[in-house]
């Protein structure tokens, strides 16, 4: 019989390891700073269709018309309801800190009280028969001393 | 006037979870040898070479350099994609607009993925806006489950739906000797995976596979003097969304997702009135086991709220009325940049009959392909027999 020698399939192992800092421009970064500085989520309007956008943006994708400025922004939530969410049984590798999902994880997409706009943030409830899409939620934010003017500002959002 | 274009080379991989024995490049020249000789044409003839895949899944950037011994690009013309899911058939439709402007009357199309490299949902986590949505992003999945619960809260289509869906898939996917997962699976299988992301459990959801696709496309001229089967590629449409696809809808507002658009406007200037009728069969970009039902009403095949009823009935299986994704669709294979040209190759290989054990029972005319990707876009080819 004929010897068959198998060679070994090489791999090469590699990490990217690599910072980034995004810039959050000038609509993102109000909405962010209005998040640390009165615990209040904003949204604007286009005058044109009427449509909002939260977090606030400069231009109506639809109209191609300006979004209302600043002045004009209205404050939006901070309780809501639930039009659709998941929970995350399965831990994944989170890219931006490199380190593994805590599980479970549940998300929500929350249609903020005073107009129609949706966020997507974490859920305090993480038992998917708790959860109900239309169900009343509310924004839970961390105490004002602690707020750095990001997204975590936020803790989650509970029923109520 | 622009020149017709036609697919006169099909070549794709087989598609498995890991290939360690080849690199990128070696793998890519599988497929593109094989449309050659399908094409029975060699690089010589070639004018142009399209390539793409999503970078970050390789971890290797501007790979195109390095891959140029395997894809045969050296002294052409071409260009890169690198558009999410929707890389494959925006391949193809860049292909078309080569040869349709007369400036190149032979064109190669290559997609291809290795998801054995990296974690495929962390690198699709970065597709999100880094300050306000991505720490609640889980890849792909997240809108995935998003659009599920909502697809079901709006139309009453129920989890037991979507396992019919999967089980049809795999058993197309059975069928088909180049798809990755092929096992045969109940619904009552399906319903029993593994949860991942709730509601979805891991049947719901596409695999991470390893896999390239290669078409030669050619111009109206050329085609006819080489090809004894050309499928012609009738129109095409790009359509792009709001950053989250327009995925609910307020009072006062009216629901239109890119989908809606695409389909609408490819038919009407098609004069097609009953697209499932007048189409055989759809080879759509189906990630998830709910979203092949929201995204066939979304493109104006059925009424809103309709297509699972549809599954039920069996009008969407390999030998019904309106087959959907025969060769078991990206829900079975998910090699990501080359799921989109998957597609269209798989909907040419129904037109042409070549399909083999996964070919559909009825003659097929008229087919449609379908992309989709978080870039928020839409991609919609539609295929024929005949160049008019």
């Amino acid at each position: 019989m004929q010897q068959k020698t198998t060679d070994e399939l090489i791999t090469q192992e590699m990490l990217l390891k690599i910072p980034y800092r995004w810039a959050a421009g000038e609509h993102i970064g109000e909405f962010l700073r209005e998040l640390r500085r009165s615990g209040k989520i904003y949204a604007n309007k286009c005058p044109k269709c009427g449509r909002f956008r939260c977090p606030p943006a400069p231009v109506c994708s639809r109209c191609h018309t300006k979004m209302e400025e600043r002045e004009k922004w209205v404050h939006v939530g901070p309780k809501g309801t639930l039009l659709s969410f998941f929970v995350a049984e399965q831990s994944f590798l989170v890219p931006t800190t490199g380190d593994m999902l805590e599980v479970p994880f549940s998300v929500g997409v929350i249609w903020l009280d005073g107009a129609p706009v949706a966020l997507w943030h974490q859920l305090e409830e993480t038992n998917p028969d708790k959860i109900k899409v239309g169900m009343r939620v509310e924004a839970v934010f961390k105490p004002k001393e602690q707020r750095q003017a990001n997204i975590f500002d936020i803790l989650h959002f509970k029923a109520i | 006037m622009p020149q017709r274009v036609a697919i006169v080379g099909i070549g794709q991989t087989r598609h498995t979870s890991r290939r360690p024995d080849v690199n990128d490049g070696e793998l890519i020249n599988e497929a593109v040898s094989a449309a050659l000789a399908d094409a029975q044409l060699t690089m010589k003839d070639i004018e142009a070479v399209i390539i793409g895949n999503m970078e970050f899944f390789e971890g290797h950037h501007l790979n195109d350099a390095m891959l140029i011994d395997y894809t045969g690009a050296r002294g052409k013309a071409g260009l890169k994609m690198n558009t999410g899911g929707t890389v494959g058939t925006m391949e193809v439709i860049s292909g078309c607009y080569h040869v349709a402007s007369g400036l190149f009357d032979t064109c190669l199309v290559i997609g291809w993925e290795k998801h054995d490299e990296a974690s495929t949902t962390s690198c699709i986590t970065t597709i999100t806006d880094p300050a306000v949505d991505r720490p609640y992003a889980v890849g792909a999945l997240s809108g995935l489950a998003i659009i599920s619960m909502n697809y079901m809260t709006r139309t009453g289509c129920k989890v037991e739906h979507a396992a019919m869906v999967r089980a049809q898939a795999s058993e197309n996917a059975s069928r088909n000797p180049n798809a990755h997962v092929r096992d045969r699976l109940s619904v009552e299988d399906v319903l029993k995976g593994r949860m991942v992301l709730y509601p979805l459990n891991l049947y719901f959801l596409c695999p991470t596979s390893v896999g390239a696709c290669a078409l030669v496309l050619a111009s109206e001229t050329k085609a006819k003097k080489i090809s004894r089967k050309p499928v012609w590629i009738r129109d095409h449409i790009t359509v792009h969304s709001d950053y989250s696809g327009a995925l609910f809808t307020f009072p006062g507002e009216t629901r239109e997702t890119s989908h809606m658009v695409a389909g609408r406007k490819i038919f009407q200037r098609n004069h097609i009135t009953k697209p499932i009728r007048e189409i055989q069969v759809f080879e759509l970009y189906d990630p998830c086991a709910f979203l092949q039902m929201s995204w066939l009403e979304d493109f104006g095949i059925c009424d809103q709220g309709e297509a699972w009823k549809l599954v039920e009935k069996g009008v969407t299986a390999r030998e019904g009325e309106f087959p959907v994704c025969p060769s078991g669709g990206v829900l079975c294979t998910n090699a990501i940049g080359d799921s989109g040209t998957l597609r269209v190759a798989e909907a040419a290989l129904q037109i042409r009959g070549d399909a083999g054990e996964h070919q559909v029972t009825r003659d097929v005319k008229a087919a449609l392909a379908s992309g989709y990707g978080g870039s928020y876009w839409t991609d919609l080819l539609l295929l024929s027999k005949t160049p008019d």
